[in-house]
């Protein structure tokens, strides 16, 4: 007996475009489009190799977008940190050496030709500048959005950091200008009326990722489809043998530390170094395949999800910060991010977890761990 | 609001009935009436079919028909079930197949939402009424999850009968944010109407255990959970540019339209799903034992972890992408203009589109690679607030030609 069959539904003639578009998307430079006068300027090229070693010295292979603007700490895994200030027009000149890229905002969210998804767009060959507002400030990420299963895995990524304006009040004094430096003090948007903004004293940044060391091996187009204009879905345009799916981390990482599955050692990296009386801001951008749960070793309060703070209206007035008691997970997976407030009261070395679970099987692979540390 | 059924929603179309010709009939069960017109009838049969992949290869599965529909042909996902908060359903399930069957809606009260047990040849008939609004999704849950993955598993929706909210029992905050739908100043345009709903079924495939239940082997369930490696992601039964451009899944409409995506995830792997250009706001979450969590924080994301076999309700807010630099007071076809009139790669950028996609990439990849072409959609704005729709591009082709890709 022959089975009845649900077969794909057929592409008309007109359709063939967008079908091909989406697996092989057009290349474009130059820009921007529809230009307005910038208020900031930021360049990365992408991409660059570097190594991330272990502490054996294995040297595993990733890739990272560089800021060609700084000759000293411009080549870093993750990628160095963008900072632009709430309100900004921003112009970003990104440059492409080798095949094809682009950059996603990941949260940020412009028209698509600079959201930087190829299939809605083109990919960069050259040089394009993008632009954008960054409207919303908050925790956001930038990562090449090309065979991204890959891309994204290899490193091509890093946190995007939009500052809220200083206050005029005298807790400002002594802080400088936004955007503010990497570590602190600055101001973030979060609850408290009437301005929505709160002052930090110490910030840390958390970026749990995960590394399947047989995808690093591989190369830039690996396993994509077959480009056939005249034909985008023929059988054979596709390949049938990839790893993509397939996806088992042996390394893991915490903020650019990359420690073997079976080396338990703390992250000492990641660790946060804060005074009694200080207010942290911990800011959280989940970069891994897995699922993860953070735990912290004090109690927390978390004021915003994916760039946008509870409790600040207009669109954020449906929502509340959530208290997050200590060892109490938070469950992210893959480009998720959170920012928590830690008041520390005692001092101490207080231990914090990332634990790392199958995406499918939901087994616990890996816990990291780090350290809230309180004079 | 008084919800009517001309709220009733579109629904993916994979898998339709193609008659001679063009013409197309939908997936969804349209309300019927028994013979007294007091019950809505829905006849089921568990069944089976060689379903078609993204990349042509088929794969046997055990699917759901609607028996009320003329053509007679089995569906992936299962046939849309809508109905109205109390409505009387009478529901039929016949069993096709070799093996006993069992028909569960976590949620509703009674022996529907506990499951039923159906024998091979037989058909058992269920009454119930329409539960509280929100997404429900249907299974067979015996063996769980082998029976669900292996297809047999689709969406209720239900309406409350009153409110302008998709919910029985809306939370405060829940019920001011529909409120507030086009009517305060940071939501301007129109409220959410029931129309203006898409349903996204996730889900993945191991073709390695639907090969096994081809050749009617038994498949322990905790070597499936052990053994699972998804080779396949679909949405309403689609992979890659076959659910990107599909209108009946992509939300299409001018700024100022808002849309709930009621999303549920009938497969094996957690995944992160990310929309573009606008962020979401995370309304009612059904877990798998039927409870429906009504947030009193209703927060507003890009990305969110989405659990197995669970529902998860989204509300696309359509506001202007709110980081598109320029005078606010500008519409788009003026202030972008340039950008709407480029046509690159034989596509024009009017009207606009953004993707949603799952963001554990792995779900991006269709037999191991091919990306694009796993769990990827998107969603589409065609014109401003004022009305007016954003002009077409340009047919004159501004793009440069595709790298080739390098085959590894
Ligand atoms: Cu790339
Ligand atoms: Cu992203």
């Amino acid at each position: 007996m022959t089975l009845p069959r649900i077969p794909l539904r057929s592409i008309s003639r007109d359709e063939l475009p967008v079908f091909n578009k989406h697996v092989c998307p057009p290349t474009f430079g130059g820009g921007p489009i529809d230009p307005l006068t910038p208020t900031r300027r930021i360049a990365r090229n992408l991409l660059v190799n570097l190594d991330v070693e272990l502490q054996d010295g294995t040297k595993v292979p990733v890739w990272i977008l560089e800021d060609p603007d700084d000759p000293v700490g411009g080549r870093v895994f993750p990628s160095k940190t963008i900072r632009t200030v709430e309100g900004d027009i921003v112009h970003a000149r990104v440059g492409v050496k080798t095949n094809t890229h682009t950059i996603h905002w990941h949260g940020i969210e412009p028209t698509p030709m600079n959201d930087g998804v190829g299939k809605h767009s083109f990919e960069i060959s050259g040089n394009f500048v993008y632009q954008f507002a960054t409207n919303q400030a908050g925790t956001f990420l930038y990562h090449c959005h090309k065979n991204t299963a890959l891309h994204f895995e290899l490193g091509l990524y890093g946190a995007f950091i939009v500052d809220p304006k200083k206050p005029d009040a005298p807790e400002a004094r002594g802080v400088p200008d936004p955007p503010y430096p990497d570590g602190g003090p600055g101001f973030v948007r979060a609850f408290n009326p009437p301005d929505h903004v709160m002052k930090y004293d110490v910030e840390s940044l958390w970026v749990p990722d995960d590394f399947d060391t047989r995808w690093h091996e591989l190369g830039h187009d690996a396993f994509m489809q077959k480009c056939d204009p005249a034909n985008p879905t023929a059988a054979e345009n596709f390949t049938q043998d990839g790893i993509l799916h397939d996806f088992r981390p042996d390394i893991f990482i915490l903020s650019g530390e990359a420690k073997r599955k079976d080396d338990t050692t703390p992250f000492e990296k990641a660790a946060i170094r804060c005074k009694v009386g200080q207010t942290v801001l911990l800011r959280f951008i989940d970069a891994t395949y897995t699922i993860t749960e953070i735990r912290l070793g004090l109690p927390a309060q978390i004021i915003a999800e994916d760039g946008y703070p509870f409790g600040v209206p207009p669109r954020g007035q449906y929502s509340f910060p959530i208290d997050l008691p200590a060892g109490q997970p938070m469950r992210m997976t893959a480009a998720m991010r959170g920012d928590a407030f830690i008041r520390p009261t005692t001092p101490g070395r207080f231990p914090c977890t990332v634990d790392f679970f199958h995406w499918i099987s939901g087994k616990k692979l890996y816990t990291a761990t780090t350290f809230i540390d309180v004079e | 609001m008084k919800i009517s059924r001309r709220d009733f929603i579109r629904y993916g179309m994979t898998g339709l009935v193609v008659a001679a010709g063009t013409t197309a009939l939908g997936r969804m069960i349209t309300p019927r009436r028994n013979g007294n017109g007091t019950a809505i009838v829905v006849r089921l049969a568990i069944t089976e079919a060689m379903v078609e992949m993204v990349d042509h290869t088929f794969i046997y599965h055990w699917t759901f028909e609607d028996l009320g529909n003329p053509a007679h042909l089995p569906q992936l996902p299962g046939p849309l079930i809508q109905a109205i908060e109390g409505d009387p359903i009478e529901l039929s399930i016949t069993n096709r197949l070799p093996d006993v069957h069992g028909f569960r809606i976590p949620g509703v009260p009674g022996e529907t939402g506990t499951g039923i047990l159906v024998e091979p040849g037989q058909t058992k008939t269920i009454g119930f009424l329409a539960p509280e609004g929100g997404t429900y999704m249907y299974l067979d849950h015996l063996n769980e999850p082998v029976n669900r993955v292996l297809g047999l598993h689709g969406p209720m929706v239900v309406l409350p009968r009153t409110g302008n909210t998709p919910y029985s029992r809306p939370t405060p905050n829940v019920q001011k944010l529909f409120d507030d739908l086009g009517t305060a100043p940071h939501f301007p345009g129109e409220p959410w109407k029931a129309e203006r709903t898409r349903i996204w079924v996730f889900h993945s495939k191991d073709p390695r255990f639907n090969a096994m239940a081809e050749r009617g082997e038994k498949i322990n369930a905790a070597v499936f959970r052990e053994e699972f490696l998804p080779r396949y992601f679909t949405i309403n039964g689609e992979s890659g540019a076959y659910a990107s451009h599909n209108h009946h899944t992509t939300p299409e409409g001018r700024i100022g339209q808002p849309h709930l995506i009621r999303i549920m995830d009938t497969g094996m792997n957690a995944d992160s799903p990310h929309i573009h250009g606008n962020h979401v706001y995370l309304l009612a979450r059904r877990d798998t034992t039927g409870d429906l969590n009504i947030p009193r924080n209703v927060l507003l994301v890009d990305t969110f972890t989405d659990e197995v076999a669970q529902c998860m309700d989204w509300l696309l807010p359509f506001i202007r992408p709110p980081d598109i630099p320029g005078d606010e007071t500008i519409p788009l076809r003026k202030l972008v203009k340039d950008e709407l009139a480029l046509t690159l790669g034989g596509v024009g950028q009017s009207p606009i589109m953004f993707p949603m996609h799952g963001h554990n990439e792995q779900s991006q990849s269709a037999a191991g690679g091919n990306y694009p072409q796993g769990m990827v959609t998107g969603w589409i704005i065609t014109g401003d607030l004022d009305g007016v729709d954003f002009p077409p591009s340009s047919p004159e082709e501004k793009g440069g030609p595709p790298m080739p890709h390098d085959q590894d």
